[in-house]
């Protein structure tokens, strides 16, 4: 009898490596930044498995600030995962280290730009941002833009921001909504708000066609033009007052300012319009407008920061289809709205332009603006060894972003932040990039 | 004898092969880390001296390290004076006191992030509950106490008092209990008044325990981390960066590893001198009762 058992056991054994043999299954690791978002990926991965038989995804999920450590250990041992997600503040570094895999023929072969912000595609080229080959491919992207209150505007008479919009209409409209009950600071409510953040500063650089890294992005430049911008932002809070100095707003999420109902204008990534409904409610009435072009700004220059997220697929992999297929469908028009947060645009301009992205029957309900930004995003500022200069995230208080906070904190002028900036910044590319 | 010589090697063999794996190995391993250039995602490269050339010549980093010394020398006498009042103050036998004492004790085992988010509500300028306070007592012009680069780092030092005087608190306390009642009742008969008593019994013969409390509290304040991390991120434009926070920054958002572990080692040599001092100078003034 247990002779009969044992014997059954061994030919099952055997069927069973059979049928693996037959059905080629394979086994893909997929790691994702978001937890928040774990669930519907998931779904969406179901979906993908269902369709693809042979492929099972083993996705894990985590913050980015044990996302990084995890897949950066993964790398140094050979480990990484066959897909991975991918932010611009690293791609630079991960292609240079030949870790992430080349698929501009892949993309050429399966996908119809068209189809796609093929623009947004720039920035996961590598070596250069026109002409290199593709090592990852962007799943969303985001742009800056001019939130504002309606109410506030309504209350003050104001029509509400509009693409002709210059930096003295904003200035009017801003010293108009800023309610202080005494002369001197705080004041109860401020027309608009900014400190060193790239998604405050940036924006306004670009509105006036300003640069702050040389053409070959490898050493600080900031250019007249990005002066004049900073310049206007700097008298915004220390000769209008228009807007608080940094130390007035620490100890509170920025992101909280506008909704709260502290400022009645921000610029910030659109990502935000998530935030502002879910912190302020559905009958926060916002509009979103354009960044005000500057007075230095070139004719129809319509350049706009943006950044895209993105998805790699590691140099390493074994299994380069399947992979391939994974992303391209990651990438492409099967994803659901709910996986994005509303303001987070999809890199398929089917879903971009559906009416559940588009969401017009609720606040802003002019997100169209964003998807024409999108028509216009070119040329960024990130760089190898980007948050080091520039000041992101953990390191927000020091690089360009601390220097500006003091600007805004009337602790030095313009010049000497830019100055200390460039020698900073300098200090830290000419490690990335030592030949000029 | 042959079993004597084995047995204890075999009982200790654990503990042996954990520190050198997890912690002698790693150290040895960051030391070498420290003269390369390694951003972790591919192989590291030789630099020599490099990386502890670029410290020194590096003015965020002498900042930081100023950063350091003046949260430390704030810190320790802050955290020791407030723990060793709370020790007197919970070390008698009134009713309920055990109540007080896990009171006091609460911040230190609440997590730091938690404490981090509620302070920086609390002195946040345009919602804070304090900033409400001071102004309702007619203080017109209230201060930013965490986005004033003067205030930032001595902020983060009041909160970081506040949240481990309760450890502090414990450890002196255990060491009063151990004083015996007949120096008190000695010092009494001789009309020692309570201050004299505290002078001369408590102080000389709590040494022992506020010579230990003095190294842990010096190690606790050049490690800090995770507070700056929740409240300030070192800011503003770094004036509240510490060493440790500094090196996490490079490590883990920069991924500089070579750089941070060569920081990490000047402040594993400054922890070191500092200890090595603190024993020497041990017995000139740590008494025991022996």
């Amino acid at each position: 009898m247990l002779k009969r058992v044992s014997m059954f056991l061994v030919v099952l054994l055997m069927l069973s490596f059979a049928a693996g043999a037959a059905g080629q299954e394979i086994t893909l690791r997929y790691f994702m930044w978001d937890p928040t978002f774990a669930d519907i990926e998931r779904e969406l991965i179901d979906e993908f498995e269902k369709q693809n038989p042979n492929i099972k995804v083993e996705m894990t999920a985590m913050d980015p600030s044990s996302y990084w450590p995890r897949i950066s250990a993964m790398a140094t041992a050979g480990e990484l995962p066959d897909v991975f997600c991918m932010s611009t503040g690293y791609f630079e570094q991960w292609a240079q280290d030949g870790l992430l895999m080349n698929i501009q023929e892949l993309v050429d072969r399966d996908l119809n730009v068209d189809d796609y912000f093929v623009e947004v595609f720039s920035e996961n080229r590598y070596p250069d941002k026109q002409s290199g080959d593709m090592y990852a491919i962007p799943y969303a992207w985001v742009t800056p833009v001019l939130f504002y209150n309606k109410d506030m505007f309504d209350e003050a008479g104001l029509a509400y921001p509009d693409d002709n919009w210059t930096w003295d209409d904003f200035l009017a409209a801003a010293q108009k909504l800023t309610v202080r009950s005494g002369p001197r600071l705080p004041a109860e409510r401020y027309g608009f708000f900014w400190y060193g953040r790239y998604a405050h500063i940036e924006p306004w650089v670009y509105a006036n066609s300003g640069r702050i890294l040389n053409e070959q992005k490898t050493r600080i430049q900031i250019d007249d033009r990005a002066r004049e911008a900073l310049q206007f932002l700097s008298d915004l809070t220390n000769v209008h007052q228009v807007s608080p100095p940094y130390k007035e707003i620490v100890g509170i999420s920025q992101d909280n300012l506008f909704p709260l109902g502290q400022v009645a204008m921000w610029v910030d990534g659109s990502w935000n319009i998530e935030n502002i409904r879910r912190t302020a409610g559905e009958d926060f009435r916002f509009g979103i407008a354009r960044v005000p072009k500057g007075p230095s700004a070139v004719p129809g220059d319509t350049t706009t920061y943006f950044w895209p997220d993105a998805i790699a697929i590691s140099a390493t992999t074994p299994h380069k289809e399947a992979a391939w297929a994974l992303v391209k469908f990651l990438v492409g028009e099967h994803r659901p709205i709910e996986s994005y947060m509303a303001g987070k645009v999809p890199i398929h301009k089917g879903l971009a332009y559906s009416k559940e992205w588009l969401q017009e029957d609720r606040q802003p309900g002019n997100m169209q603006l964003i998807l024409e930004q999108g028509e216009g995003v070119g040329r960024t500022t990130f760089t190898l060894g980007w948050s080091e200069w520039r000041g992101y995230a953990a390191t927000g208080s020091s690089g360009m972003n601390g220097e500006l906070d003091k600007v805004s904190n009337g602790e030095q002028t313009v010049d000497e932040a830019i100055k200390a900036i460039t020698e900073y910044g300098n200090g830290v590319l000419s490690r990335y990039y030592p030949e000029e | 004898m042959k079993y004597g010589r084995v047995a204890p090697w075999i009982f200790l063999l654990p503990t042996i092969v954990g520190l050198g794996l997890f912690r002698v190995g790693p150290i040895i391993a960051a030391f070498l880390v420290s003269f390369t250039r390694w951003n972790v995602i591919s192989a590291p490269r030789w630099l020599g001296l490099a990386n502890y050339s670029e410290l020194i010549n590096s003015e965020v980093f002498w900042r930081v390290l100023k950063n350091t010394a003046v949260f430390s020398l704030t810190y320790v006498p802050g955290v020791m004076i407030c723990g060793l009042f709370l020790a007197v103050l919970v070390n008698n036998k009134l009713r309920g006191i055990t109540f007080f004492r896990g009171l006091y004790y609460l911040p230190v085992i609440t997590s730091t992030v938690a404490i981090g988010v509620v302070w920086s509500w609390i002195l946040s300028p345009r919602f804070g509950i304090l900033t409400r306070f001071l102004h309702g007592l007619g203080v017109v012009n209230v201060p930013s106490f965490l986005g004033d680069s003067r205030y930032a780092l001595l902020t983060l030092v009041v909160v970081y008092v506040w949240k481990m005087a309760g450890y502090h608190m414990i450890l002196f306390l255990a060491g009063l209990q151990n004083i015996p009642a007949v120096y008190y009742e000695a010092a009494k008969i001789d009309g020692a008044t309570p201050w004299q008593q505290l002078r001369y019994v408590t102080l000389p013969l709590l040494s022992t325990t506020t010579f230990f409390i003095m190294i842990i509290a010096l190690i606790q304040s050049l490690q800090t981390f995770d507070l700056t991390f929740a409240m300030t991120e070192g800011g503003p434009n770094n004036a509240s960066a510490t060493l440790s926070f500094f090196t996490y920054v490079n490590a883990f958002v920069h991924f500089r590893m070579g750089y941070a572990a060569s920081m990490s080692f000047v402040l594993f040599l400054i922890v070191g001198t500092l200890t090595l001092v603190n024993f020497w100078a041990r017995k000139y003034w740590v008494s025991t009762l022996d």
